[in-house]
């Protein structure tokens, strides 16, 4: 199977492709196997890519935020993505990096999500399990050379356990009680772990939910690759929950008197 | 310079350096492993408590450092590897087979390692205490102490001095000991990473020491240590504990 | 068509109704055609003694191979289709140096008999992407012999892949009076050398031909020197003892 969208339903060669009508340039083919091919195929880039992803313990569970853009490029392409995705009735996963390699691994776990159903044998898959799961798929497809690019954040609730977890296209993994991908880690990062470290068990959602929202405005000042519409997905013993898109409320007046940013007359 | 501009192929990395340090001090009939428990990459915290140290048996306490990804999934092969041996020859895997076996996973991957650096301790057949430390390519040998890693190069020549005597004169009259007693070798452990958090943005947070005792050694040097918790099931074969402590987490 | 007492002799991996494989019932028949083998575990080592039938005077009876080393600390002694014996030896002689490669130790005589008796079931019909096996079952018993850390042992192996571990064992022609020899004569404590007499005294009484040095074979694994063919020297200071 050919695990890359981009592909499907094209010609077999990009030779046909005369013009370039193709929007990416650089990615895979599915060429027929040539001498060159290992050294072509495996290179990858991110073409449309999501920014940061943010994670926070708190009292009742987990919570998670991410904006709604995709860019291409410097281009904000697509800003009406969603980048927090439920898997069963416990676990989030957010990400960032390549949204065409999220949405394959959206896939892959809805796959698994069937055959889990379909199974009926009284197991359900938490958010240990997942995490343990796209661990080893991102680290499988790393070692082929041939990586997924996306750094996900797993977040859930199950059996009475907070869960919160990082894996990347390395399949390098950890846990901890605030997690922030891309540019978050330089951002946000110590903003959140400021609020939270020692904190977890008091937090309380509202908390939580200021805390990820004064994040996300701070990213949104500073990352050119971010949208102030956001979604908020909390986790908790109650099950899943996924905000509608919310908006951030940004004050720009501080540019008025600077050159370059406010209507300067002269 | 070429003013045609060519299209460029980034090679994708699969690599990564996540810091921190491991070390290993093998005593006369105990070993101590140790390791930080902060991971980073770069000049980012990527968390405070990520396990280093790994108890593979009820004598075998195996230390990994380098790339987490690989030093992860390596323990897991290896677990896996034991468990079999458990089933196909109804035994743990004595340690020098454990070293051996690492060796030949290890070298399983020359083109293609796992770049990590393990340090293996624990207690021989013969009871005495060891410690095995690896290349990620699989050259090892058996040493009394070693330590590897992000700051390997602070640590190590600090054991070189206060465990193999290096640069030390013994008062006239007297020699310097072959093997130190447990207590001094936890206080040199501390010490160690005291010092290495110091000096190394890449260590710090956290600290896990196993200690692996020999059957039938008493529990002598840990009865005041704080905070001291066994892990081992039986008290008639070796027995494994693990103390921790906190790291400056600056 | 020919129909016997059962067709369920043809396929080797037909079970009867009764839930035989008599093919390899009769693989285990053929042994009792081999010739007379002996062993022996003593605290002091293992001793394998064998029968070498030779069936002519012009026959150079150092030729028959009947006892070979698996390892160091490996022996084992055949009696059956020879000749089947060598694909399981090599098999248990590159699982004991693999085992010695990969862990730095020596190979356990239980699971080098395992090894050994996880080739026995190897054959019939091969299945797809399975690697082409063996048309028939193995028609040799082995006795492994040797010591590890669990001291000397003995094991004895069947066509079907059965292993058992004894004190004392004889297979072939002459195993069942052998046998009940064995049973009479071994004790716990016994010495290695009062176990190499008792190995030839009980060929000896199974043996057509009169007993000597051209036509016994004896092996020990011991401690001190590992797996060993003794020497003819040392063999007729036994003979001469016994």
């Amino acid at each position: 199977m050919d695990h890359f969208p981009a592909n499907w339903g094209r010609p077999r060669n990009d030779a046909i492709d005369l013009y370039a009508t193709h929007l990416l340039h650089p990615r895979p083919n599915n060429r027929a196997k040539d001498a060159f091919a290992d050294s072509v195929q495996r290179t990858q880039q991110p073409i449309v890519t999501g920014t940061s992803v943010l994670a926070i313990k708190f009292k009742d569970g987990i919570m998670m935020a991410a904006d709604n853009l995709a860019s291409y490029g410097s281009l904000a392409r697509f800003k009406d993505v969603q980048r927090l995705q439920a898997f069963g009735d416990y676990t989030v996963i957010g990400a960032s990096g390549d949204m065409s390699d999220f949405q394959f691994i959206q896939r892959l776990l809805d796959d698994i999500a069937v055959a889990e159903i379909a199974a009926q044998d009284g197991h359900d898959l938490g958010p240990v399990e997942i995490h343990e799961y796209m661990s080893q798929v991102m680290y499988g497809r790393r070692s082929k050379l041939d990586p997924l690019w996306n750094s996900l954040i797993i977040g859930g609730f199950k059996d009475g356990k907070r869960f919160l977890s990082y894996v990347d296209l390395l399949g390098t993994t950890y846990t901890a009680s605030t997690i922030a991908t891309g540019y978050g880690g330089y951002i946000a990062q110590p903003l959140l772990r400021k609020a939270v470290e020692g904190y977890e068990d008091v937090l309380t959602a509202e908390q939580a939910r200021k805390i990820l929202e004064d994040s996300m405005r701070v990213l949104f000042y500073r990352d050119a690759r971010s949208l102030n519409k956001y979604q908020l997905a909390t986790i908790t013993a109650a099950g899943v929950q996924i905000s509608d898109s919310l908006h951030l409320e940004t004050s720009w007046d501080f540019a008025e008197g600077i050159r370059g940013y406010g209507a300067q007359t002269q | 310079m070429d003013s045609i501009a060519h299209p460029t192929q980034r090679q994708f990395n699969p690599y990564s350096d996540n810091g921190g340090t491991i070390l290993a001090i093998a005593g006369a009939d105990f070993t101590v492993i140790a390791g930080d428990t902060r991971q980073s990459e770069g000049y980012s915290i990527q968390t405070r408590y990520a396990p280093k140290v790994f108890p593979l048996t009820d004598r075998a306490v195996l230390a990994v450092n380098g790339f987490a990804a690989d030093g992860n999934m390596f323990v897991k092969k290896v677990k896996q590897r034991l468990e079999w041996y458990r089933h196909a020859h109804s035994k743990d895997m004595p340690l020098r087979a454990i070293a051996r076996l690492i060796q030949t996973m290890l070298y399983a991957r020359r083109f293609f390692p796992f770049y990590v650096y393990n340090i293996l301790g624990g207690i021989e057949e013969d009871g005495t205490g060891a410690v095995y430390s690896f290349d990620p390519v699989g050259s090892y040998e058996r040493e009394a102490c070693r330590a590897a890693g992000a700051a390997q190069s602070l640590v190590q020549p600090f054991l070189d001095n206060q465990i193999y005597f290096n640069n030390q004169q013994p008062a006239p009259g007297t020699s310097h000991p072959v093997h130190l007693p447990l207590p001094t070798i936890l206080s040199i452990v501390i010490d160690s990473f005291t010092g290495a958090t110091e000096r190394h943005i890449e260590v710090g947070d956290g600290l896990e020491m196993y200690v692996v005792l020999a059957k039938g050694r008493g529990v002598q040097g840990l009865e005041d240590v704080r905070g001291v918790q066994e892990l081992s099931v039986t008290e008639e074969g070796e027995r494994i504990f693990v103390i921790r402590r906190d790291l400056k987490k600056d | 068509m020919f129909l016997t007492r059962s067709e369920y002799d043809r396929g080797v991996n037909t079970f009867s109704p009764e839930g035989r494989l008599f093919q390899v019932e009769y693989a285990i028949e053929a042994i009792k055609l081999g010739s007379t083998t002996v062993g022996i575990c003593t605290p002091e080592g293992v001793v394998l003694a064998v029968e070498k039938r030779v069936q002519s005077p012009l026959l150079e009876s150092s030729a028959i191979e009947k006892i070979m080393e698996i390892d160091r600390h490996l022996g084992c002694a055949m009696s059956g289709l020879t000749a089947d014996a060598r694909t399981m030896i090599d098999h248990a002689r590159v699982t004991a140096q693999n085992h010695a490669f990969t862990y730095d130790e020596k190979i356990k005589v239980e699971s080098v008999t395992q090894a050994v008796c996880d080739l026995a079931l190897r054959f019939g019909e091969s299945v797809h992407d399975e690697e082409a096996m063996m048309s028939r079952p193995f028609g040799v018993a082995l006795l492994v012999a040797g010591i590890d850390e669990e001291g000397p042992q003995l094991y004895h192996t069947d066509p079907s892949g059965t292993f058992m571990r004894y004190d004392a064992k004889a297979i072939g022609s002459g195993s069942e009076a052998a046998q009940s020899e064995l049973q009479d004569k071994w004790y716990k404590r016994i010495s290695l050398f009062e176990a190499q007499k008792l190995s030839l005294r009980v060929l000896k009484q199974v043996m057509e031909e009169k007993l000597d040095h051209h036509n016994v074979q004896l092996a020990q694994v011991t401690p001190e020197t590992g797996f060993e063919i003794l020497n003819e020297v040392k063999l007729k200071e036994i003979i001469d003892a016994m």
